[in-house]
This record gives structure tokens, sequence and C-alpha cells, in this order.
């Protein structure tokens, strides 16, 4: 399929190399070397596939994405006498630091019932949206080693960030349900609890969306970073993880603005399956659905558009 | 231009490169650049923001080669000249300013800083490497053996990678990256690290690899090692191709001139690498597009009792 030819004769004339290029190509016609090749058989290297074909590659790598993600949660604690016990030991010991602040000291439990209940729902599952959206927002800097050594659709980055936080997760849940249990403060079992797996998985859905999003814009704007920490403080408060949205009730636009808000979507509808035993409204799961796959298809999408400026130093 | 005679008339291209231009915008702290056309204003942000002026640097400038299967090509020049940079590109982890890299299949790039996970055996590593190149599960159990063996580590193979010498990290990177049979392997100064038992093994590997019609490309500084092992050599300087030719040719001729720069005769330097420059044949590549797919497809040459999806996802 390729061809070579030499232009013209070659006698290599002794001349200074400053007269390199154009001048050499008008006046001195140096030997030149064409080489033809097919793009049929050969293609770009690094270009951008066609988003059916990346999301064909991602599924390629998910014994990858997997492998990855439980070697690097069990990492963190393998220096430690207590080793992986750490991963229920330290949610657990949270739950219980948060009870001692929040319920005891600040007594901010006025009106809600079941407060150690609510609290904890509130801090772990915002916690696992938390990890996900920093750890995804740094993911494309944190895995440059990994962008300038193999060659892997970029989007598997943000989402084994989030893997590790469900993975993470696994264990928080379990100190979770362990809390929900012994404590003396009674929770109505019901059916509902059953749909609380479904509530998770527009989190992660949603946060899957959010990481990837985030992922391409601190990579364009590397000081947004800076700024997340801050707008995810803002963020947990207005999500009622610590109070109750009644304390607003004399504002409707901060009520209306936080019931728009797709993690207190996710708080309200967990603790309705898990406290309080209701089915949570249609109306959250359409806000909750809406904002999940919404925020999965723009993510995805931006990301996969930015693929080929991710391995620019 | 006579040893072109020699190379196999049946070897296909497998890379391409077509007149690849790559820039980086870095700051610098050189004070020079800090008094170049900035204006009270400028300089007065940088200094609020401490932030130093950007200067342009070109990593590479105007390359254009192809690549044959068969061939061993090695890239030389001293530090900072764009070997790196131009296997990167080759691997598509970077891409080019201009100017566009085509390859047969995905070249597999075999550096020294491959990020594997220090926590982890190198066992697990071997597996983790080898699912991250893409293998299935299946794939990489059946290549642990294989590839411990050509690591030759022995029991430590067992230990966690942080506790490598690095030798021993590479040796095991190395492994890793061949165990895939990438057709189209681009290795950076992987081998230099090996001792004498390793390089043995490796070369009978990279010897097979080239048996498999694979294309190879190796970085080094040592103009010996690429004399060896290779059976074509690029010599890069600032980013700018000087030379592209039989290993031999170009490396003793590398090595005059780095010898004379390192007893410090510029002229001499100077000579050897205008006259490079001079002999040098520049290649142009043209990519040739296949012919483009109709819209309308007459009704006699259309595949019968095909839905018409189905044909064009054959394509």
């Amino acid at each position: 399929m390729n061809a070579q030819t030499t232009a013209s004769g070659s006698t290599p004339a002794h001349r200074p190399a400053a007269y390199g290029g154009l001048y050499a190509e008008l006046f001195e016609k140096e030997p030149a070397v064409l080489e033809v090749v097919s793009a049929g058989r050969l293609t770009p290297v690094g270009a951008r596939p066609p988003i059916r074909a990346y999301l064909a590659q991602l599924w390629n790598r998910r014994h990858f994405l997997w492998a990855e993600a439980r070697a690097k949660v069990t990492s963190g604690t393998r220096e430690t006498l207590l080793g992986q016990a750490w991963l229920v030991v330290k949610p657990i010991m949270e739950g219980v630091a948060y009870y001692l602040i929040f319920g005891m000291l600040l007594s901010g439990s006025a009106g809600i019932e079941n407060f150690l209940g609510y609290l904890v729902i509130g801090v772990f599952l915002f916690q696992f949206a938390t990890q996900c959206v920093t750890g995804g927002a740094r993911s494309i800097q944190s895995g440059r080693n990994l962008i300038r050594a193999f060659t892997f659709p970029r989007a598997s980055l943000p989402i084994s960030v989030v893997l590790r936080g469900v993975l993470n997760l696994v264990p928080t849940l379990a100190a979770m349900f362990l809390i929900l249990l012994t404590l003396p403060e009674q929770e109505r079992w019901t059916g509902a609890a059953l749909l609380f797996p479904v509530v998770l998985a527009l989190q992660t859905l949603f946060v899957t969306g959010l990481a990837l999003l985030l992922a391409r814009l601190t990579s364009m704007v590397p000081d947004l970073n800076q700024l997340i920490g801050v707008a995810m403080r803002f963020w947990l408060y207005g999500s009622a993880v610590f109070f109750s949205i009644e304390r607003f009730e004399k504002y409707p636009w901060i009520v209306g603005l936080m019931e728009a808000n797709p993690m207190y979507m996710v708080l309200d509808a967990a603790r309705d399956c898990l406290l309080y035993g209701t089915v949570p409204a249609v109306s959250t799961w359409v806000g909750l659905s809406a904002w999940a796959l919404g925020t999965l298809a723009v993510g995805f999408v931006f990301f996969w558009k930015g693929e080929e400026t991710y391995g620019r130093a | 231009m006579a040893e072109l005679d020699q190379v196999d008339p049946f070897a296909h291209a497998t890379v391409a490169v077509q007149d690849v231009h790559v820039r980086y915008r870095v700051p610098s702290t050189d004070a020079a650049e800090r008094r170049r056309k900035a204006g009270p204003l400028t300089r007065a942000s940088r200094t609020v923001l401490g932030r130093q002026p950007m200067v342009l640097v070109r990593a590479l400038s105007g390359i254009s080669f192809v690549a044959r299967s068969g061939e061993q090509i090695g890239l030389v020049g001293q530090n900072g000249s764009g070997k790196s940079t131009l296997l990167r590109i080759i691997a598509g982890l970077e891409n080019p300013a201009r100017g566009r890299v085509l390859a047969e299949s995905t070249p597999v790039l075999i550096g020294v800083n491959a990020a594997l996970v220090p926590d982890l055996s190198g066992e697990q590593n071997i597996r983790l490497g080898c699912l991250a190149m893409g293998m299935t599960p299946e794939q990489a159990e059946a290549a642990v053996p294989e590839v411990t063996e050509l690591a030759g580590l022995g029991k430590s193979i067992y230990l966690p990678m942080k506790t490598y010498s690095s030798g021993m990290g590479a040796r095991l990177r190395f492994a890793i990256a061949t165990a895939a049979n990438p057709h189209i392997m681009l290795i950076d100064e992987a081998l230099a690290t090996g001792d004498a038992a390793f390089k043995e093994r490796s070369d009978a590997r990279m010897q097979k690899l080239r048996d498999n019609a694979g294309t190879v490309f190796l970085v080094s500084h040592a103009a010996q090692t690429i004399e060896e092992t290779c059976t074509r050599a690029i010599w890069l300087n600032y980013g700018r191709l000087v030379l592209d030719g039989p290993a031999e040719d170009v490396a003793l001729r590398y090595r005059k001139w780095a010898w004379a720069i390192a007893k410090d005769r510029p002229e001499e330097a100077r000579s050897i690498i205008e006259e490079a420059f001079a002999e040098r044949e520049q290649t142009f590549v043209k990519v040739e597009e296949p012919p483009p797919g109709r819209l309308y497809t007459p009704r006699h040459v259309r595949p019968r009792a095909t839905p018409r999806r189905a044909t064009r996802e054959s394509r």
C-alpha cells in the first residue's frame, strides 16, 4: 500500500544548515523521499472515538476499573494494625462523634424524631457524595502518570473514583445499619426499606455525572479545585444534613431551593425509606431521576468531547 | 538510500508520522524573559499572583517518517531533544499542535514512569497492568507465569512494589508491557536498568517480538545500545530531525558529535551536525484517503437482502 519514490537526483551539496526548508526546496532541489501511506489501513492515533465506540471501550475496561478500585480501597489501611477493620470502625466512630456534637452539645435535634438515624443517614450519604465529587474533580491531575503511560478511555479515571467511593460505602452502610438497629430509638421497618438501593443507585448515577463534569472543568481551569471545597460546604448546609428543613419555613424561597437540590432529595428519600417507613413521594422520584440521568448524560458527553485534551502536560 | 534496498520490500508501513509539531507554554524564571515585552501592569500582576512569564518551547518541529513492520528504530539525541515527547506522541498519549500520527494498531509505551500501584505486590501488579492494557481477567491470569519468568525477580515478585529497587521495578514494567504482545512497542530507556542476566532474556524477548513482525521504537542515550539492537536510527536535536538512516551510521555520527560536545569543541560538533543535516533526505509523508463512501449505492451493486445498517457498520 505504500511506495517510495526518490523525487530527484541525489547530489547532497554541502551547504549551511541555515538554508533549510523553503530555500532548499526552491533552489537546491534536495533529494526528498515521498512516502505514501493509505489512511484506510492506518488509523489516527489518540483521536477521540465516536461516543458508542467510547462506551464500548469503557465497558471493555470494566475489569481493570474494578481491580484498581479494589486495590486502592484497601491500600489506605494496609499499614495499620487493624487493617481492613478500620473501614467499618471509622464510620461508626464518626457517627458517634456527630451524635455527641449535634445531638447532645448543640441540641440541633429540635423537632426531629429519631435524630441519630436522621443524622447518620445524612452524614454518611453526603460523605459519599463529597468523596466522589472532590476525588473526581482531581482525578485527571492525580491520574497524570497513568494518562502518560497507558492508552485507555480517560473517563475511566473519574469513574474509578466513584467506584472506589461505592466500595468505601459498603462498610459505611454496614456501620450505618448497625447504628440504626442497635440504638434505642425505634424505626418503622417496612417494605419501603427495599427502595433504599434504588435511591443509592440514583445517587451514584448523579455523582458519576458530576465527577465527569468537574473532571473536565478542573482540567481546563485548575483553579476550580480550590473552589470545590467551599462549594461542598455550602451544599452540605443546603442539604439538611444536620437539621430539619422546617427551620426555614418562614423563607419559602430557601425551602424551594433546598427541595430542588438533588442531594436533599437523596437524603429525604433515604430517610423516608429507612426511618419513617414510607415510600418517597412521586415528585421526589421524578426530580431525583431527572437530576441523575440528566447530570450523567451532560457530564459524560462533556467529558468525552475533551478526550484529546487530557494528555497535555 | 542504499540501505533501503535491504528493507524487506513486502514490509508494510505500521506507523506514519506526518509533519508533527509540539509546543508547550511553560513558566520561565529567566530574568531576560521577565523584562521582555512586559508593561508595568503585566509585571505588577505577575508579582501579585506570583506567576512567571510564559515562554513557548518547541519540543518537536516538523518530524516526518514512516516506520515499517520488522523495523527496530532507535531514537538518539541529548537530554531534552524531544525523544520521549516523540514516543508519547506516537503512543497517542499527547496530541501534537500540528501534524498527525497514524498507526496500524495501538502502540504501547513502556516508560520508566509507568505507574503501578506501589502498595500491591509485583504479582498483583502484573494482573493489574495486564488488565490496564485491556486484557480479560482470564488472559491476565494466563500471562502471569510468563511475565514472572521474564522479570526474573524470584520470590520478590510476592513483595510490595514499593520495596523494589528502581532496576527491579523497571524490569517488572518491561515484562508487563511485553506481555500484551504489542504489535508496535515504544520503549523509553527501560532496558538500560537491567543487569546482564536480564539483558540476555530481554534481548531474546525483543527478538521474538521483532520476529512477530512488530515495530519497536527504542529511546536510549547510549548510542552503543542502539547500534547493537536497532536496524534504523533517528537522531533528534532540539526537536528537529537531524538524520534518519541505518543504525550504525547514525549512531556513529551521533557518538562523534557527542564526543566533540563533551570535549568542548563546538566547531567540530557544529560541522558534524551540519554535514548530517545536509545529507539528510527530507521525507514527506502523504496520506492517501480511502475513497469516500457513496451516498447513493446503485441498485445493481447493493448487497441483496441485507439491511442498510449492516452494510454501513461492516465498512
